[in-house]
Parts: C-alpha cells; sequence; structure tokens
C-alpha cells in the first residue's frame, strides 16, 4: 500500500522479479525466442501498471481498500502512519507526479538488476559446464540465451558480450517508467490541476471523441481484412504454432466488433454496423483453416452454453454448478440417435423392433428438438427438488446434479458404451445433402460446426434478449432481487424458476448435440466438472447478465488458451495472470449489463443515476463517466 | 357492513414465542384502518399471515368472503390483496418503472412465444403497462424518476415507489406497514394525503401500520391496538385514545416509545 515510497517500489520490483523468475524457471523466454526480452519487459510493465494505478485510487472508484481521496483532488501517496514517512499526503501531480516516475524508475532498476543477476549467473554456470540442467531442467542454452538476447551457442561458448546484462537492466527499467507514466496519464484525465490536463482535456474533446469512435467501429473491419489478407496458411510468431495469430486476430475482430456495435449512435447506424460485422463473422468459416474453424466452433458451443447459464445464473439469479449435465444430456441424446450402433442395449433393441441399428435414427436437424426436449425435461428434474434451496446450498445440491450424470454415463455401460464412448455421430446436414457435401472445396468440416454454431448462437442470444425483455425477464430479476417479495408481488416462484432451469437446460442441450457432433466421438470425461466451471467462469469474465460479455468472455476463455498454445503447458498459468488483471481492471466483467454496473461502480455525482444513462455510458468512449462519489465507490465495494 | 377482510382468531406462534395470539379485526370496504402497538407486538407478523408469508397455526383469514389460508403469497396478491414493507423492499437495480412493471406481472397475461416473436398483442400489452405504470407513478409523485434506478431513490420517494409498486397488481386492499418511518413531517403529510387519495380516488381499502400516534389519529377511520400480540382494544381514534390499557401499554411512557421506535426486541 505504498506505491511511491523506496521500499514499496524495491518490494513490486521484488515481487516483479518472482514472478519472471517463474516464467523463466519454466522456460518460456526459450519458447519466445528473439522477442523474449520485450515480452518480459511488457509483462514487468503491466504489473507495475496496475500496482501503480489500483494501489493508491483516484476519485474515479475502482479503488482498493487503503486508498483515501477525502474531499481534495490529492492523491494521498502511501499509507498514513507509515515508518518511511515520505511522501505521506504528498499532492498529485506536482511533487506526487516525480515521486511516481521514480518509483517505476526504482522498481524497474530493482526487476532488472535481479534478471540481469539471475542471467549472469546461469549463464557462468553453463558456460562453466557445471551440469544444472538435473536439478533445473528448463535452464538450458536456448533459454537463457533468449533471456539474455544471445544465440544458445554463445551461452554454451561462455561467449556472452558484458554489455547484454546492462541492456537486460534497461529494458526493465525503461518498462518501470512507461508504466508510471501511464498512470500518471491515467490520473491526470481525472485530476484537472496539472499541464497534463492539457492533455486529458485534448482526449476528452469532441474531435478526438469522434476520430476514436470511428476508430473503434472501423477496427474490426480491419482486423477482418487482415485476416482475409494472411491467407490461409497463417503465419507464425514467438515461436507459436502456425495459424495461432491468424486465430489471435480471429478472436480479437470477433469481440471488438461487440465493441464496435456499442460505440455506433443507437438507431440506424448501430444496425447497419452490426449487418456488416454479421456478414463479416459470417464469411469467417470460409476463410479460416481447419484449425482455427475448430476452435471457433468451440468458442460459439460455448457462447451459446453461457447464453443458457446466463438465464439461469445471471437474470434468475440461481448459482448452478452441475449445467455441464444438460450438456451432456444434450450429447448423449444426439449421439444414440445418431449412433445406435455404439450403444449395446438401443442396438439391441432397434434389432429387435426389426430397425437397423447401422444408420442414424435421425439427422441432426430432426434429432435437434429431441435433444431439446430431453435437455429440457432434464432442467426440470432437475429444478423440482432445489426449488428451496438458496444460495451455497443450490450450488452444492447442482453440483453434485453434474457429477451424477457423469457418473451416470460412466457406468451405464450398456446404455451409454462406458468409458468407451459413443462413436461416429454424424454431422449436420442442410436440406437432405449428406454432411460430407460441406467436408471439401468452399467449407471445412470444421468451418461448417463453426457456421452452425455462428448461427444457433445468434438464435439462442436472439431468445434470451427477447425473453429477458419480457415480463418473464422481470420476474427472474426480482426473484433475483427478493424471492420473497417477487412472490408477494405477483411473481409465481415455481414455474418461473422451472422455467429459467428449463430454457437454460434446453440451450446447453441444443450446445451438446452440436459439441457431439463437431467431437464425432464423445465420453464421459468429456463432461467433467470443468465444463460447468468455464461455462460459469465466461459468464462471469463476460459480465453476468449481458450477451455481449459473454460471447467476449467465451472468445477470452476458450479461445485465447488455444493462441496461447505456442507456449504450451504453461499457458494455463499465462492464462491465469491474465485473468487475475482482467479481474482488477474490470470487475464487474469485460462488457458488464447496465445493471451490473449500477451495484459495482455508481456514476452518480449530481444526482441519480439513470437507466438512460446508464446506456448512454455504453455508446461513449470507455471511462468517460463522470467520476464518483468516493464514499459511494467504499460503500459499494464489496467486502 | 359487510366486512372486506375478517381476519377470525389467528394465532402465530415463532418456537416458544405467540407473536399474534388470538386476534380478530374486521375491515369494512372503503374505510382506513390502522393497527398499532409497541414495538414487537406482532403487528408485522399479522401483515405476514394475511399475506401468506407465514402460516398462521389457528384462526381463520376471510377476504372477500373466501379463505386466505394455505394460499401462496402470488394467490394472495392475485386475489387483491397488495402490501408494502416495513424496511423497504424494492427490487434495487431495477429502475422505478420495472418496479411498478414487475407488480402488474399477474395482470399480465401474453405468452413467452410471443414475447419472443415480439407479436403484435404481446407488445400492446407491453405498452399498456408501461402507460399503466407510469400513471401510477405520476399518482404518487414519481412520474419524473421513471428512469431512475431504485436504490439511487431518496428514502421518501423509495416509500412511495413501494407504494406504486404494490397499485401495480390493482389490489383492493392494500396493505401498508408503517408506511411514514423514518420520514419527516412534510413527508409523512404527504404520504398521508396519499393515503387518502388511495382510498377516495381508486377506492382501494386501507389498513396501515403507524408508529406516529399523531398521524393514526388523523388519517384513520378504526384503530386496532396490539401489545404482546393480543388485540388490547379497538374502536374509533377518540375511543382508543380513552381506553386506559391502551394508555398503559403503548401511550404512557412515550419516552420509552420514542428510544425503543427502532431497535426490535427479540
Ligand atoms: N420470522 C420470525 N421468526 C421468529 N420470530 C419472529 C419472526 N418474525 C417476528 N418474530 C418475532 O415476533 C414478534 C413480533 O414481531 P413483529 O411482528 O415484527 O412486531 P412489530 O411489527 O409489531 O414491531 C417479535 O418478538 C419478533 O422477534
Ligand atoms: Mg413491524
Amino acid at each position: 500500500m505504498t506505491p511511491v515510497s523506496a521500499n514499496g517500489a524495491i518490494r513490486n520490483g521484488l515481487i516483479a522479479f518472482a514472478f519472471l523468475g517463474y516464467l523463466i524457471l519454466i522456460g518460456i523466454p526459450g519458447r519466445l525466442g528473439g522477442s523474449a526480452l520485450p515480452v518480459l519487459a511488457l509483462v514487468a510493465a503491466l504489473f507495475f501498471w496496475v500496482k501503480l494505478r489500483f494501489d493508491a485510487p483516484d476519485t474515479g472508484g475502482a479503488g482498493l481498500p487503503g486508498g483515501s481521496a477525502e474531499g481534495k483532488p490529492g492523491w494521498q501517496i502511501g499509507a498514513p502512519g507509515q515508518s518511511s514517512g515520505r511522501g505521506v499526503g504528498a499532492l498529485f501531480p506536482g511533487r506526487g507526479g516525480t515521486l511516481v516516475l521514480r518509483h517505476g524508475l526504482l522498481a524497474g532498476v530493482t526487476t532488472g538488476l535481479l534478471i540481469a543477476g539471475m542471467s549472469l549467473a546461469f549463464a557462468s554456470a553453463i558456460g562453466s559446464g557445471a551440469s544444472i540442467q538435473p536439478v533445473l531442467d528448463k535452464i538450458v542454452p536456448v533459454n537463457v540465451g533468449a533471456l539474455i538476447g544471445v544465440s544458445p551457442g554463445q551461452i554454451a561458448n561462455d561467449d556472452v558480450p558484458l554489455f547484454r546484462y546492462p541492456l537486460q537492466v534497461l529494458f526493465f527499467t525503461v518498462a518501470g517508467l512507461f508504466a508510471a507514466l501511464a498512470a500518471v496519464a491515467a490520473r491526470a484525465r481525472n485530476l484537472q490541476t496539472t499541464s497534463m490536463a492539457r492533455l486529458s482535456a485534448y482526449l476528452d474533446s469532441l474531435p478526438f471523441r469522434t476520430t476514436a469512435r470511428f476508430a473503434g467501429i472501423a477496427l474490426p473491419f480491419l482486423l477482418l481484412a487482415y485476416i482475409v489478407w494472411l491467407g490461409i496458411p497463417g503465419v507464425s510468431a514467438f515461436g507459436s504454432n502456425e495459424g495461432t495469430v491468424r486465430l489471435l486476430f480471429t478472436l480479437i475482430a470477433t469481440g471488438s466488433g461487440l465493441f464496435a456495435i456499442r460505440l455506433a449512435h443507437p438507431g440506424r447506424e448501430q444496425k447497419i454496423v452490426a449487418l456488416l460485422l454479421a456478414l463479416g463473422v459470417l464469411t469467417m468459416p470460409f476463410i479460416l483453416d481447419q484449425f482455427q474453424n475448430s476452435v471457433m466452433g468451440l468458442v460459439f458451443i460455448f457462447v451459446m452454453m453461457g447464453l443458457g447459464l446466463n438465464i439461469v445464473v445471471g437474470y434468475a439469479g440461481l448459482l448452478d454448478l452441475g449445467y455441464v449435465a444438460f450438456f451432456a444430456i444434450g450429447a448423449y441424446t444426439y449421439a444414440f440417435l445418431s449412433a445406435p450402433f455404439s450403444s449395446p442395449y438401443i442396438s439391441n433393441l432397434l434389432n429387435l423392433l426389426g430397425i437397423s441399428p447401422e444408420i442414424p435414427l435421425l439427422g441432426y436437424w430432426t434429432a435437434l428438438p429431441v435433444a431439446m426436449l430431453t435437455a429440457a425435461i432434464g432442467g426440470i428434474l432437475l429444478g423440482i427438488p432445489v426449488l428451496r434451496l438458496r444460495g451455497d446450498y443450490l450450488a452444492i445440491v447442482t453440483l453434485g446434479f453434474g457429477e451424477i450424470i457423469r457418473l451416470f454415463m460412466l457406468n451405464l455401460g450398456e446404455l451409454t458404451n462406458g468409458p468407451r464412448g459413443i462413436l461416429e455421430i454424424s454431422q449436420p446436414g442442410l436440406f437432405g445433402l449428406p454432411p460430407q457435401s460441406f467436408s471439401s472445396g468452399l467449407l471445412s468440416s470444421q468451418g461448417w460446426i463453426f457456421l452452425v454454431a455462428l448461427v444457433s448462437s445468434a438464435v439462442v442470444a436472439f431468445v434470451a434478449i427477447r425473453l429477458n425483455d419480457s415480463r418473464l425477464g422481470r420476474a427472474w430479476f426480482a426473484m433475483q432481487e427478493d424471492e420473497d417479495v417477487a412472490e408477494a408481488t405477483g411473481v409465481h416462484l415455481v414455474r418461473t424458476k422451472l422455467l429459467a432451469f428449463a430454457i437454460g437446460a434446453t440451450f446447453a442441450g441444443m450446445a451438446g448435440q452440436l459439441y457431439a457432433s463437431r467431437q464425432i466421438n464423445i465420453f464421459p470425461e468429456n463432461f467433467s466438472l470443468f465444463v460447468s466451471i468455464d461455462a460459469l467462469a465466461l459468464i462471469i469474465v463476460g459480465g453476468i447478465g449481458s450477451p455481449a460479455g459473454i460471447v467476449l468472455g467465451a472468445l477470452a476463455l476458450k479461445g485465447l488458451p488455444e493462441v496461447l498454445r505456442g507456449v504450451d503447458e504453461y499457458r494455463i498459468v499465462t492464462f491465469a495472470a491474465l485473468l487475475v488483471i482482467m479481474m482488477i481492471v474490470r470487475p464487474a466483467g469485460i462488457l458488464p449489463s447496465a445493471r451490473r454496473r449500477v451495484q459495482v461502480s455508481p456514476t452518480d455525482e449530481q444526482g441519480p443515476t439513470t437507466a438512460a444513462e446508464e446506456r448512454e455510458n455504453d455508446a461513449s468512449l470507455p471511462a468517460q463517466g463522470p467520476p464518483a462519489r468516493p464514499e459511494d465507490a467504499r460503500s459499494e465495494e464489496p467486502a | 357492513m359487510t366486512a372486506l377482510l375478517s381476519i377470525q382468531a389467528v394465532t402465530k406462534v415463532f418456537g416458544g414465542l405467540t407473536a399474534v395470539d388470538n386476534v380478530d379485526v374486521d375491515i369494512a370496504e372503503r374505510s382506513i384502518t390502522s393497527l398499532i402497538g409497541p414495538n414487537g407486538a406482532g403487528k408485522t407478523t399479522l401483515f405476514n399471515c394475511l399475506t401468506g408469508l407465514h402460516r398462521p397455526e389457528a384462526g381463520e383469514i376471510l377476504f372477500d368472503g373466501r379463505s386466505l389460508i394455505g394460499l401462496r403469497p402470488d394467490e394472495i396478491t392475485a386475489r387483491g390483496v397488495a402490501r408494502t414493507y416495513q424496511n423497504i423492499r424494492l427490487f434495487g437495480r431495477m429502475t422505478a418503472l420495472e418496479n411498478v412493471l414487475v407488480g402488474q406481472h399477474l395482470r399480465l397475461h401474453a405468452s413467452h412465444w410471443s414475447a419472443i416473436l415480439r407479436s403484435t398483442r404481446q407488445q400492446a400489452e407491453e405498452r399498456a403497462a408501461r402507460t399503466f405504470a407510469l400513471e401510477l407513478l405520476a399518482f404518487v409523485g414519481l412520474e419524473s424518476h421513471a428512469e431512475v434506478v431504485s436504490t439511487n431513490l431518496p428514502y421518501g420517494e423509495q416509500r412511495l415507489l413501494e407504494v406504486a409498486r404494490a397499485l401495480g397488481s390493482r389490489p383492493s386492499l392494500l396493505l401498508l406497514d408503517e408506511p411514514a418511518a423514518g420520514m419527516n413531517p412534510s413527508e409523512t403529510d404527504r404520504m398521508m394525503e396519499l393515503v387518502h387519495r388511495l382510498r377516495d380516488e381508486m377506492g382501494i381499502t386501507i389498513f396501515l401500520i403507524e408508529h406516529d400516534m399523531k398521524v393514526v389519529m388523523s388519517v384513520s377511520e378504526t384503530v386496532a391496538v396490539l401489545d404482546y400480540g393480543e388485540k388490547i382494544a379497538e374502536g374509533t381514534p377518540e375511543e382508543v385514545r380513552a381506553n386506559a390499557r391502551v394508555v398503559e401499554a403503548y401511550l404512557g411512557p412515550e419516552v420509552v416509545l420514542q428510544d425503543t421506535a427502532d431497535t426490535p426486541n427479540l
């Protein structure tokens, strides 16, 4: 909590070093190759920035406890009563600004010196022929060389130019300074008392806003054009797999498209932008390669899951941790209908009835209503016993239900073929055309799955949004706010809850069916607890209650890890770090619904916040809302 | 004079505590009746029994000649009983307008399919609901705050909004639990004027709990007094004021009354 004292700076430098040291020990630099040093410096800068920006909150909210900005536009630096005393109550940005810069400098130098020391130690150890690899298996010439910026050969021959080490220090020093500058600039936008205020005034000015708005709307289209230009083979960067860069741009293009729609003026402009984007996204299955399409298909299968779970958790406020059950029900229902020969019980039954089990009973589209209905019945069957449960109890019971279904699939070998799974599930056809006709030529098989996922997600989102905007949506939300009062106000709790469970389950069933046909073979392990957790995590990250946020959440949670495949088994660590940063920067999710923001960050200064204002803030540039009253920001802080 | 609501020998027990003890009250149609009593006397509990939140151990509650016992809260609301709460319980993150729309929930019948397809009938119903909600907001004086998120409303207006939400279900009996609690004198006057208008202009029967004796005496035609769960008096304000048991239980230690106003005893 003392971001500007010398102690605080050194401590931050140490923390950054600890994290980077870990990345080095697990061999990340070696995988990044030539870009190792800049990337590590970027990670350090990001960390410093988060520390500087959020340790001492300004009046713009998002503060952590411990900061103080009572009344005066001051940045109280350092916790009062700390022994380091210096800088307590120092005003920003006069002296405070320099203090922040000094903090960044000191932290950067600390990290840089430690990294350089570590590199020197490793390089000389390897150079002198000491065998450290048995202990630290990733400390090999390739890794250490990338860290220092020399070739592996130079490390092995103990031939590292000495100036490389000060250069390392310089990288991290610059990182620290940049982080400090960014923190200063961000703060200067809120406190109009400095020369920085002129910059800030420009950022707020109309021409800048207009330019930024157009840039924001143009961005996804430029990205789409870039994806087309990159062509099918894709390119590799950072030593990652071919095509991941293209995948990354696809993810960003889709995500920024959602922001572009919000940036556009409501009405005709918004409709046109949305339509063009929809067309752009619909062309992607034809442009991407098999790998990219398969990732995007999975992303949109999870969008469907997220939209369904969002009805239960986000709209009705019922914490359901067993959501994977309905996904599994949808998948297995379709599996039985599509590949009856894989299930001993069903093939026997069909043989008895004189029907050949060798051919699918139903095609994808004719099976769809069956899968949806089965999942809906599953939702109601789960719903009935948990009607009276609330909060934690509900979460635990539903968690159990998810596991029960999985164990059921695993152990009912006669029906489900147990761990051997159901094999050879067919892909969707179209208008009587067999699935195979899509897997050649224009559209790859995974591209076709992606296309079906896109269209299904759009239908699901449409239904979810319309329902939420009706009396049913209001009843759900009322129930979430206060169940007893909702009931006394006239909401039929049983019916309303069961509808939420059933509709949520239906969407999961649709997702499960598509998942089964994407996988071709499904096994009980595909339906573990982690699917529920993924679905829940993506709606929390994206913004509970907000369909656009859910798409972003799915892109971030199911798409991004695939891009990070280049850094292999450590992608989960990197990914977790990204998530933590995200939750600090945007605690209500990437694109929260207006209602969530009412709770998390009240933006009223002069008067009560109206929903109209909330929507207006949506359409304006990020971080343009008037600063909240500091008391409010604190009192609304989740404990 | 037939009673719209007839409470007959209702008893509600919590563990060893008899919160409502064999209480009879009759409420005439289009009357304003007050329920008073010291804190913890069982007034809110009686309201909870009327609205189906609690099921009384004994007794009968007849509304419009039909029993309310055993009905769910939403069924009771559908019969025409609506209420407000002592400690405000709005749907905090909804706007004022949305709160009133939820109040109308059970008067809306468009199917969920028609909501997905936005059929003309469903759209017409939604429009009518909005119009009615705006009328109700105007009736309580909140027309300019329709789009305000309800937690952001000032305290007094939150109480008014609770009334508007209750009106959404088009009740014939409105139960108001300490509608003027925590209000300043001018806000209290505004609330009491509203209570009169509810009865005179909308024809709604009012049953209200109130702490402030001055308010009770000025607003109500009949007053019932609870003490330790028992009804100790009933009559016109003058009769009740003159009743020795009431004076002893309630009006006497006026200083004590002030002190305990905000601390419900267990
Ligand atoms: N749900 C409950 N469970 C247990 N005791 C309750 C409950 N509700 C009220 N009580 C008790 O019943 C008594 C009457 O409470 P209440 O009806 O709230 O009083 P009043 O509204 O007249 O101040 C109090 O002693 C209170 O503690
Ligand atoms: Mg009470």
